[in-house]
């Protein structure tokens, strides 16, 4: 089975709460992290990775297999997610 | 030349920028800071004039500090307005003081409107970085 596609959010982004609605309403299983409410040391570790992967630090992010959609995008969600 | 009373300035502790005394303010007057939009009270200390904010951390001063600033810049909200003051509310319940919701970090220059946003953003890119103001089209 495919590995579930894992969602970074802010907990105060509205971007972030609409991807999150939006693969909930599509009954998508998926990880979400929170990075703002991580941890310090975590937080940091998170944010190389998100930084490694998009550049910067912009939310949300949705990885879907080796799809990376950064902000939120509903027409790139259904393509990734083949909806 | 200039009278020396008009030369003074009162502090923001919001934009952290000066701004000059009008003639005729005192002590205890509301103002609106013009380059932010917040709601001061004047105080007078030792070191100079200074706003402090009468309803610090409640929705009524977010509220009221960005629709002041969306009229003195000619601004305007679209439908992520409510969600987005929703995410300014999460911010100072968890971090203390009412930065953009969608940035990480919670220094003075990204409390609402942002430094970048006063500094020009809406007039270059049509929107401010989280999209709560919008360059009239």
């Amino acid at each position: 089975m495919a590995e579930k596609p894992k969602v970074y959010a802010l907990s105060t982004c509205p971007y972030c709460k609409r991807t999150r609605r939006f693969l909930d309403d599509h009954e998508i299983a998926y990880d979400c992290i929170e990075v703002d409410l991580l941890d310090d040391s975590k937080q940091d570790e998170v944010l190389d990775e998100i930084e490694k992967l998009t550049g910067r630090r912009s939310f949300p992010v949705v990885i879907i297999g080796k799809e990376i959609i950064v902000g939120h995008d509903e027409t790139k969600l259904r393509k990734a997610l083949k909806l | 030349m200039t009278p020396a009373k008009t030369q003074e300035r009162v502090y923001c502790p919001v934009c952290q920028a000066k701004f000059r005394l009008a003639e005729g303010w005192k002590e205890g007057d509301i103002v609106i800071c013009p380059i932010c939009g917040q709601k001061l009270k004047l105080e007078k200390s030792p070191d100079g004039w200074t706003g402090s904010r009468p309803e610090k951390g409640t929705e009524k001063e977010i509220r009221d500090r960005v629709d002041e600033y969306a009229r003195i810049k000619g601004y305007v909200f679209n439908d992520m307005k409510e969600e987005l003051l929703q995410g300014l509310l999460g911010k100072v319940r968890r971090f203390g003081d009412f930065y953009c919701p969608c940035r990480m970090e919670h220094v003075p220059e990204y409390m609402c409107p942002c430094k970048p946003t006063r500094g020009g953003d809406v007039e270059k890119d049509g929107k401010c970085y989280c999209g709560l103001f919008w360059k009239k089209a």
